[in-house]
């Protein structure tokens, strides 16, 4: 139980602020720039956003940073109607459960060993809840949620006074839940599964910082596999069997570039483009260690097609430098949904994005900052024809989104 | 000093992240807790006619009786030829009132009331534990088989033993077509599931019926002669099984060919280990060898067949076959399956032996040489040979004939007919 709570509250990456299950904001202020943040990077979560920047922060000086984020998940609405093999058709307008978790972040620089530098951060790049009470949206998700933390130890070299280059190993711990509970045809078909495991990417990042306020850096984060194993109840009418299970989800490939201007040594504009490769994401099979009952194959073992697309993310971050103390940020994204309406569902019903944000950094002394961020992520609109969705799924979902607040504190030594 | 112990405050928030995550599993499945046993299958009636309906069952359609169909694994002992104890298992189910219309649910109030008869349906031969009726039903979570007849159409309580060798005491050979442990494991089996009700408050009347098919219709006669020392069964209808073991063995050495030689090497197999002889003296090499692979449990009849010659003289030795032509009960083998016939008694109950006329396994006239043996020289008062394609088909000039697998559902439509008219007539239900 502790465990649970714990895993609930501290690793609890539970949002989908940005499209599919990435969470891009690992920092305030990743999360006042609406995590453009890629090129003009300047505090300990250079050990995340770009670890090639590590090599041109301040030489002598030790970077630690660290954040809590609070994410509130508003439901998702849906009106429309399911149609169940082969054309039984059910209303269906319902409404999600609203998420309230809440997850840490930290990021450590140590000093310079003449061109080298290493840093490490703990992140939770990918996760994602979804709960249903709706009859018949519980028959498919009635909760299905993927925890992620990452250990990210990187290492910087400085090849010039303007071109480094990075590269860093990705430890993944992962969880994950699926359960769903409904009626088919009259009787009860339900799924409890849990699972866990560790996986391992890696990530490679340079910056160039050619002069007059112009930084450039390049990112690239390896896709990194989850294999989630553990235990499955499955239930047909009023009994159910345990069986083991797995099953395979991506933590996607992402690539960014990020270029950014400073004017004046107060203003900077940063634009990012980030190209996350979801078409990673094919299907999603449970396998099972025996045979499971026959009448559950359709739809607890055959594989679930997702066929997710490449998307694309455009950012655009603003930082002000209002005086000695008082740093300001705000930040603007259009996020691609990577899902297609063909296999869209109730687990994850995602749409494209308007992400909102702002937050200030305060610089306490000479050692200590800290600052507050919020973030505003809206969906929009999503509406899926009859004929259209394979799942069976006719109708519109609109709301959800997410709303995200970080308290940061940043510390040199 | 203080670098080091930032280092260890930073690590132990990390480990701490990381070792939270391990463990917490999903739990064991939430199902309705029972005393000496377990429930493998809770399915509701509705969903049940739908899918009977999808299936053309004939007799089903939107209006048919059809209860929900519920399945209890029983856990008991029993023991095997030598006497020593087993822990067998087998499958009991029952008829309930889930997902009923409610005309349904107050048949089944009344016939609760009344208490539900027993019917004791032993399985025909099956050689991988997972076709045993718990293996099926603890794999499929669904109904199978004859239990849907007697029990959600009909409202019996069904009980299928799953035989030593097979279910919990899969680790065991199965003493196939061998008299003893076939009756013990079944009589025992009764005994277990009318103790299971009564801890479980489900309502059994006086009334045992008795059935099965193939090797089933051999395990019920075998069980009713040991069963009629004890109480009065109410009826019995064995189907198609080999009765006169002596005269089955007989016929199939006499055959140059043995189309499907499973059966016949599965019985030279368990009768050596039964009878304390090594299987080489029945069965040549390398059969003999493989025999304790080919019959482990984990092959079904096609794969056994595929291995097994279907030439007598590659599969028997020259010593067996001349043996069991000799008929000489000298013979320890050709004793042995004297021994172990089920037919050379006069049963008491009322006695229908069931058997399609187009047999092509096990002929009819096994069937009506052993009512002919059982009439005649023993003197049964109550015994009789009944056609199916004749019962199923109401003509007794009917020429349909159904060989030895089309014939089961025929014949358990007609037995199942049979025992609820039994039941109408004394019962009142």
């Amino acid at each position: 139980m502790q465990k649970n709570w714990i895993i609930g509250s501290i690793l609890l990456a539970a949002t989908l602020e940005a499209g599919g299950y990435k969470i891009p904001e690992q920092s305030l202020d990743g999360m006042a720039l609406g995590a453009a943040h890629i090129a003009h990077t300047t505090g300990a979560d250079s050990a995340y956003y770009n670890p090639a920047n590590m090599a041109f922060l301040d030489p002598k000086t030790r970077y630690l940073e660290g954040a809590l984020n609070v994410v509130h998940l508003p439901s998702n609405d849906f009106d429309g109607v399911q149609i169940f093999p082969p054309s039984t058709v059910v209303p269906a307008s319902a409404s999600s459960e609203r998420e309230w978790a809440a997850f840490p972040t930290m990021q450590y620089v140590h000093s310079a060993q003449g061109r080298w530098r290493w840093g490490v951060s703990l992140a939770a790049p990918a996760g994602m809840t979804k709960r249903w009470n709706s009859p018949v949206q519980k028959t498919f998700a009635e909760k299905f949620y993927l925890l992620t933390a990452e250990l990210n130890p990187s290492l910087a070299y400085r090849v010039s006074d303007t071109f480094a280059v990075a590269a860093g190993l990705r430890l993944l711990y992962s969880e994950g839940e699926v359960n769903s509970d409904g009626v088919v045809n009259g009787i009860r078909i339900a799924r409890q599964m849990k699972g866990d495991t560790v996986a391992a990417g890696y990530n490679l990042a340079l910056a160039w910082h050619p002069g007059s306020g112009v930084e450039v850096g390049v990112t690239y984060r390896s896709k990194v596999k989850l294999n989630e194993e553990g235990e499955a109840n499955l239930y047909l009418g009023g009994v159910g069997r345990q069986y083991h299970a797995k099953v395979s989800v991506p933590v996607p490939a992402a690539l960014n570039v990020g270029v950014a201007k400073t004017f004046d040594d107060r203003l900077t504009v940063e634009l990012v483009w980030e190209r996350t490769f979801w078409s990673a994401y094919k299907t999603l099979d449970f396998r099972y260690d025996t045979p499971i009952p026959p009448a559950l194959v359709p739809i607890f073992d055959d594989p679930k097609l997702k066929d997710w697309q490449d998307s694309d993310t455009f950012r655009l971050g603003l930082t002000y430098r209002w005086d000695e103390r008082l740093t300001l940020m705000a930040g603007y994204a259009y996020d691609e949904t990577p899902i297609p309406a063909r296999t869209l569902s109730y687990e994850l019903p995602d749409s494209d994005g308007h992400i909102f944000s702002a937050g200030f950094r305060y610089r306490q002394n000479e050692h200590l900052e800290w600052g507050l961020a919020v973030l505003y992520d809206h969906k929009t609109k999503r509406t899926i024809a009859p004929g259209e969705n394979i799942n069976g799924i006719v109708g519109s979902f609109d709301k959800g989104g997410a709303f995200l607040t970080t308290v940061g504190f940043a510390y040199r030594f | 000093m203080k670098k080091t112990r930032l280092y260890r405050i930073y690590f132990a928030v990390l480990a701490t992240l990381v070792l939270a995550g391990c463990g917490g599993g999903v739990g064991a499945p939430e199902n309705e807790p029972v005393q000496g046993g377990k429930v493998v299958v809770d399915f509701p009636a509705d969903t049940l006619r739908q899918k009977l309906i999808e299936q053309k069952t004939p007799g089903v359609d939107a209006n048919t009786t059809v209860f929900g169909y519920k399945a209890y694994k029983i856990v008991y002992e029993t023991e095997d030829e030598t006497g020593a104890l087993v822990h067998a298992s087998g499958l009991m189910v029952v008829p309930t009132d889930r997902g009923v219309r409610a005309e349904d649910a107050r048949k089944l109030a009344y016939m609760r009331q009344k208490g539900f008869s027993l019917v004791s349906d032993s399985h025909g031969t099956i050689f991988a534990d997972k076709e045993a009726p718990t293996a099926v039903a603890e794999a499929t979570l669904a109904p199978a088989g004859s239990p849907i007849l007697l029990s959600a159409l009909a409202g019996f309580v069904t009980l299928q033993a799953d035989y030593i060798g097979f279910g919990t005491s899969a680790d065991r050979y199965h003493p196939y077509l061998l008299k003893h442990s076939s009756m013990e494991a079944t009589v025992d089996f009764i005994h277990a599931a009318r103790k299971f009700a009564k801890k479980n408050n489900i309502p059994l009347n006086s009334q045992l019926y008795l059935t099965g098919y193939s090797e089933g219709g051999y395990v019920a006669l075998a069980a009713l002669q040991e069963l009629e020392q004890e109480e009065n069964v109410t009826f019995a209808a064995p189907m198609a099984g080999p009765y006169m073991m002596d005269q089955m063995a007989l016929g199939v050495v006499a055959q140059d060919k043995i189309p499907i030689p499973s059966f016949i090497a599965d019985v030279a197999y368990s009768y050596a280990l039964s009878y304390e002889h090594n299987v080489s003296e029945l069965l040549r090499e390398p059969y003999a060898s493989e025999a304790s692979t080919l019959f482990d449990g984990r092959y079904t009849r096609p794969q056994i067949d595929e291995r097994l010659p279907k030439v007598t003289e590659e599969l028997f030795t020259r010593s067996a076959i001349d043996g069991v032509l000799r008929q000489d009960p000298s013979y320890w083998f050709y004793g042995a399956l004297q021994l172990n016939s089920t037919a050379y008694w006069a049963p008491k109950t009322p006695t229908r032996l069931l058997q399609c006329l187009g047999d092509d396994v096990i002929p009819y006239a096994m069937t009506a040489g052993t009512v002919n043996v059982m009439k005649n020289l023993f003197k049964a008062p109550d015994v009789e040979a009944v056609p199916v394609e004749v019962a199923y088909t109401g003509d007794s000039n009917t020429t349909l004939r159904l060989g030895h697998a089309a014939c089961a559902g025929p014949a358990y439509l007609v037995v199942t007919r049979m025992m609820a008219e039994i039941r109408k007539k004394t019962i009142g239900y």
